[in-house]
């Protein structure tokens, strides 16, 4: 362990080891193909092969080397769907890219929030307590909006409602890669590092989590509604919160 | 000329500015000549010493009581934040099973876009008629998942960040 805490490069280790066992696990996924609930999953993978129409030309702009078509191998068991690893390796860059980048905007832009919530977070019962207001506030949002759903008026609040749910559990999501990027410094003992290094190795984790076959839609619809209790509970993180002051006047 | 024995019992009221002023200066010059009670003088100044001399406040009756109580209280809050998933889960479990399922529940998310389409194209959307028991569950669901919020917003504050 000591050896660990004198070398920064176990990060460089860790986040390479973190981003391999992450195309494995989406190799894994997308050769178990469309049983249920891997539909949900395949959001994360994407489709294993080009689907072409019969008659109508398929124009691949954005693959035009189509090196996937050539690297493809037989499953080993029978019932099981090709194994893909560029298309793995194609869901790592675009969804884990996309995952990591978001998370580490959110951190950059609003970093005394992340803080304030990442350390709610770290408090006793803080990852619980996250959860259930997660759970809460899905079960919120989808009575509200089916409720605004029957009015005139409000149905155009509809889609801002669910935009800013999206956003609150995007930051709530960055704050949890956050914290468990430090969660993993504490436990494995590496050396200090500048803390979107361990945001980046947490976020991987959450993409990890997300390709399990099978359980990883229930991850990462976990992850992302403890993101979203997390945030609504810190109030974006806000270092006043939740305060009923102002109209006591 | 005042003596050692004397100054001693005089001394805390002398550092604490509370002798008179002729006594005080007796004092003084007593201090100026005697080692051991200058030496006692610096002791009783100095602020450790003072405050272990403070006499400790004793605690109101019911302090521990009040201990008990707010610890109690808090426990009740988490204890009550995890049994109020079971009236949601109903009135989900119900809602769900009057709008025939999730296909019920994304035929409505589907609408509304569709319908605010049409908001576009210059024509009023179509409401669907809804039932009143939907409209009371559904208000419901709001309220209880407010207040359930509500109790775990308090329950986050409550715990300090770092323990």
């Amino acid at each position: 362990m000591s050896e660990l805490r004198r070398r920064p490069w176990a990060w460089v280790v860790l986040i390479g080891v973190l981003a391999v066992v992450g195309i494995f696990l989406a190799v894994v996924d997308i050769s178990m193909g469309g049983k249920w609930p891997t539909p949900f999953a395949e959001a994360m993978v994407g489709p294993t092969l080009v689907q072409q129409d019969s008659g109508k030309a398929v124009t691949l702009r954005f693959d035009r080397s189509r090196v996937g078509e050539k690297i493809i191998f037989a499953p080993p068991f029978a019932g099981f769907d090709p194994i893909s690893p560029y298309q793995a390796l194609r869901a790592f860059l675009t969804n884990g890219a996309g995952l990591i980048l978001l998370a580490l905007a959110a951190l950059v832009a609003f970093p005394t929030r992340a803080r304030s919530a990442v350390e709610r977070l770290e408090a006793r019962h803080g990852v619980e307590i996250a959860l259930g207001a997660g759970i809460v506030m899905v079960l919120l949002t989808l009575a509200a909006t089916t409720l605004l759903r029957f009015t005139l008026l409000f149905l155009g609040v509809v889609p801002l409602v669910l935009l800013v749910a999206l956003v609150a559990a995007l930051f709530g999501v960055a704050c949890i890669s956050l914290a468990i990027g430090r969660l993993l410094h504490r436990r494995l003992g590496l050396a200090t590092a500048h803390p979107l290094v361990a945001a980046l190795a947490g976020a991987l984790v959450v993409f990890d989590l997300a390709v399990i076959p099978y359980a990883g839609v229930f991850a990462l619809a976990a992850v992302a509604m403890a993101g979203l209790g997390l945030a609504v509970v810190t109030r974006f993180g806000s270092s006043g919160g939740w305060t009923f002051v102002d109209l006591n006047f | 000329m005042i003596s050692c024995p004397r100054v001693r019992v005089l001394l805390e009221a002398y550092a604490d500015g509370d002798l008179a002023a002729d006594d005080a200066a007796r004092v003084r010059a007593h201090l100026s000549t005697c080692a051991d009670c200058r030496r006692q003088h610096d002791q009783a100044i100095s602020l450790p010493f003072r405050l272990r001399a403070l006499s400790s406040p004793a605690p109101r009756a019911s302090l521990v009581g009040d201990v008990m109580r707010a610890v109690g209280a808090e426990r009740a809050r988490y204890r009550r934040s995890w049994t109020l998933l079971v009236p949601e889960a109903v009135l989900a479990a119900f809602i769900l099973w009057y709008l025939s399922g999730f296909d019920g529940l994304s035929s409505i998310a589907s609408g509304v876009f569709g319908d605010l389409l049409s908001l576009g194209s210059g024509s009023l959307p179509h409401l669907p008629p809804v039932d009143v028991v939907l409209l009371v569950a559904l208000i419901a669901l709001v309220v209880v998942a407010a207040f359930h919020l509500s109790i775990l917003v308090r329950l986050a504050a409550a715990r300090p960040a770092h323990e």
